[in-house]
């Protein structure tokens, strides 16, 4: 046990140590995230659509309506309830008010200080969606303010209704798609090192110690397991400190399938090692197979949308379904596989990998 | 430390052999090492020194032959034998990234019994380097490292493979005084080089090893009284003096010429070289760098191999 602890602490020092490593692990996914953050973000001055609909159809209703276009922050898509529910699911719209049956009447009533309950308004939002809930809720605010003309009790109140996107902001479904490809990367790229170890007989010298061959890989798969957990803090934080993306899901369930995820790469990791010769051979074998995966697994590109031979490996790969587990217990996206299924996947792939490394891994 | 009982040995090869697809790396090898011995495998690179030493180490199977070490049959027993034996391979690049203590004190958590790191690094010269991170050592500093975590477990046995290749001559001798101390202190060595005059100053037996066999094996004075009882006359090499002319002169017994210097192997060096400069005053020559010198195990390994070992 103390071998395995110190070893694994090795490695870990060995790792900090090495700027190129730890800029790859750590600093390119932020790069990204923020990158595309602020790409699809659009700075904060941009419209907000709304979905408009008028049930009520008197002037009343069409004067709120002209109140809310004057207010210059959002635009108005007149629609059916039904047909703004659609497009709001699909995202053409991040927002919708239904303007109820009867609500110039209570309006008239208010005012003239007979009526009983204010009208009201029924506002959708996404709460999935923290950053645009709020920006529609200070629209709203403001606009029944000059409505209310300050009076109490107000005339319309505001009504809150939630649905559930299918279709999550860009950067609440690029954070989870990048924890999983980091997650990728850190067990792919575990190859390098094993192989340079080899190159440079550091296996065949600790192979002349009592040292264990569990020892040595169990002390590898804490040091990735460590760093995997280590990126899934960072990328999460910045994604919910930054672009206020918002964790639905379990934390435990994050953390189990970054677990899984890591070791299933770092079965794969070690595949490569055992057909690498050379450490530039390793490094050319992980860069052939992560960037197909980073392109397949849904992260840049909808896989409904890919051709047919695409979408065959899409649905092998194992970087699509801990993508889509990550998304999906994260931020609850739309899934491509029931969970149980990422996590079959997740595991076949460990186990299978884990075979072939044990038959054709070399140690010198 | 338990040692071998009344000089039965330490290390016992019979018939070993290990093929690497075409390549017979070593081709039915029998030696023994005798407790707190120096012995040396002395051979060019590619002899099967390498291979032969991997093989008592437990790290490669051999395809046949016996192999014992401290009494334990390698091929079953390889587990058994890692804690009781220290190793420094031929190219010690560890750990780049970690530094000395670190790396010290991580072999010492391989081993259930080891030397504290303070007394390894204050033994081996290390105590200016113990926070360096080892990819800035020197190469003699390196190589007192690899011998230092060859020694973390206070082994029994040591096996030092080329331990000195690419030191300067200071940085070899420091290590010399070393492995004589490992000796001092009761340890057994074996040792593989290519250097002669690391063979003759450290080793007490050495086998000579070319193409996988050993070719002859005994002390330093075994191997040169066995095949030279003459002392050599050697000069830088005269175009103009054939090998025929310098065989002829008296008392020569053989004669090895490169294109570089003339050996002339004699009975009697003053009739030898009276001759010769006699010969080379009528031809109007001089023969430069004149020496008389007792035969070497280069001469040794030159006239069991017909070819020189150098470098």
């Amino acid at each position: 046990m103390t071998a395995l602890f110190a070893l694994t602490v090795a490695n870990i020092k060995s790792y900090v140590r090495d700027r190129a490593a730890l800029f790859w692990t750590l600093a390119f996914p932020l790069i990204f995230i923020f990158m595309f953050g602020f790409i699809f973000q659009g700075g904060g001055g941009s419209e907000l659509n709304l979905g408009w609909v008028d049930a009520d159809g008197t002037p009343a209703s069409t004067q709120l309506r002209d109140a809310f276009t004057a207010s210059g922050a959002v635009k108005l898509v007149e629609t059916s309830e039904d047909d703004a529910l659609a497009q709001m699911r699909n995202g053409k719209v991040d927002s919708i008010i239904v303007v109820q049956k009867g609500y110039g009447a209570t309006v008239a009533a208010g005012a003239a200080g007979t009526g009983g309950a204010p009208a009201a308004i029924t506002v959708y939002t996404d709460p999935s969606r923290s950053n645009l809930t709020a920006s529609v809720y200070q629209v709203v605010g403001s606009v029944l303010g000059v409505v209310n003309l300050g009076g109490r009790p107000p005339i319309v109140v505001p009504e809150a209704k939630t649905i559930q996107t299918e279709n999550l902001n860009f950067i609440s479904y690029f954070v989870p798609s990048m924890l999983g490809l980091s997650v990728m990367q850190v067990g792919i790229f575990a190859a390098i090192p094993l192989v340079a170890d080899r190159e440079k007989l550091i296996l065949k010298r600790l192979a002349a110690t009592p040292l264990r061959r569990w020892q040595l890989v169990g002390s590898n798969v804490l040091m990735r397991l460590l760093i995997a957990l280590v990126q899934a803090v960072i990328i999460v934080g910045v994604g919910v400190l930054a672009f206020g993306v918002h964790i639905t899901g379990s934390l435990p369930l994050v953390v189990g399938f970054v677990a899984l995820g890591s070791m299933a790469f770092l079965a794969l990791g070690y595949v490569v090692a055992s057909f690498a010769g050379t450490e530039d051979s390793a490094n050319g074998m992980t860069s052939v197979i992560q960037f197909p995966m980073m392109f397949l697994s849904g992260t840049f590109f909808p896989i409904d949308q890919m051709p047919d031979v695409l979408r065959t490996i899409a649905r092998i790969i194992p970087l699509t379904y801990l993508s889509d587990a990550l998304r999906q217990v994260m931020v609850g996206g739309a899934a491509f596989a029931p969970l149980w299924l990422c996590a079959v996947v997740l595991v076949g792939w460990l186990v299978a990998c884990f075979g072939v490394a044990a038959v054709k891994f070399r140690w010198q | 430390m338990t040692v071998a009982i009344g000089g039965s040995p330490v290390i016992r090869v019979r018939g070993l052999t290990k093929r690497y697809g075409d390549v017979q790396a070593v081709a039915g090898v029998d030696f023994d090492v005798a407790p707190r011995e120096i012995f040396g495998l002395l051979g060019p690179n590619g002899a099967g020194k390498t291979t032969t030493v991997e093989i008592l180490e437990g790290l490669r199977a051999p395809d046949g032959g016996e192999v014992s070490v401290l009494g334990v049959d390698v091929s079953r027993g390889a587990d058994a034998l890692k804690p009781r034996i220290g190793v420094s391979l031929q190219t010690a690049a560890l750990y780049p990234k970690l530094t000395v203590t670190e790396v010290i004190d991580l072999f010492r958590s391989f081993y259930a019994r080891s030397r504290p790191a303070a007394e390894l690094i204050e033994a081996l010269d290390l105590g200016e380097r113990r926070n360096a991170q080892t990819r800035v050592l020197s190469g003699g500093q390196r190589q007192r490292l690899a011998v230092a975590l060859a020694l973390v477990n206070d082994p029994e046995l040591v096996f030092l493979d080329e331990p000195t290749t690419g030191l300067d001559p200071a940085a070899r001798r420091s290590l010399w005084d070393l492995v004589l101390g490992l000796k001092a202190s009761g340890r057994t060595v074996l040792l593989t080089t290519h250097y002669m005059e690391e063979a003759e100053v450290l080793c007490d037996r050495l086998a000579i090893m070319d193409h996988g066999r050993i070719l002859e094996m005994g002390t330093v004075d075994e191997l040169i009284s066995k095949r030279f009882h003459e002392r050599a006359v050697r000069f830088d090499r005269l175009e103009e003096l054939s090998v025929d002319e310098l065989q002829a002169l008296p008392e020569v017994v053989s004669v090895k010429a490169d294109a570089r210097e003339v050996l002339l192997y004699t009975r009697d060096v003053a009739a030898t070289i009276g001759a010769l400069l006699d010969l080379t005053e009528q031809r109007g020559l001089e023969p430069k760098n004149l020496a008389i010198r007792r035969a070497t195990l280069e001469d040794v390994f030159l006239d069991l191999t017909g070819r020189a070992l150098r470098d």
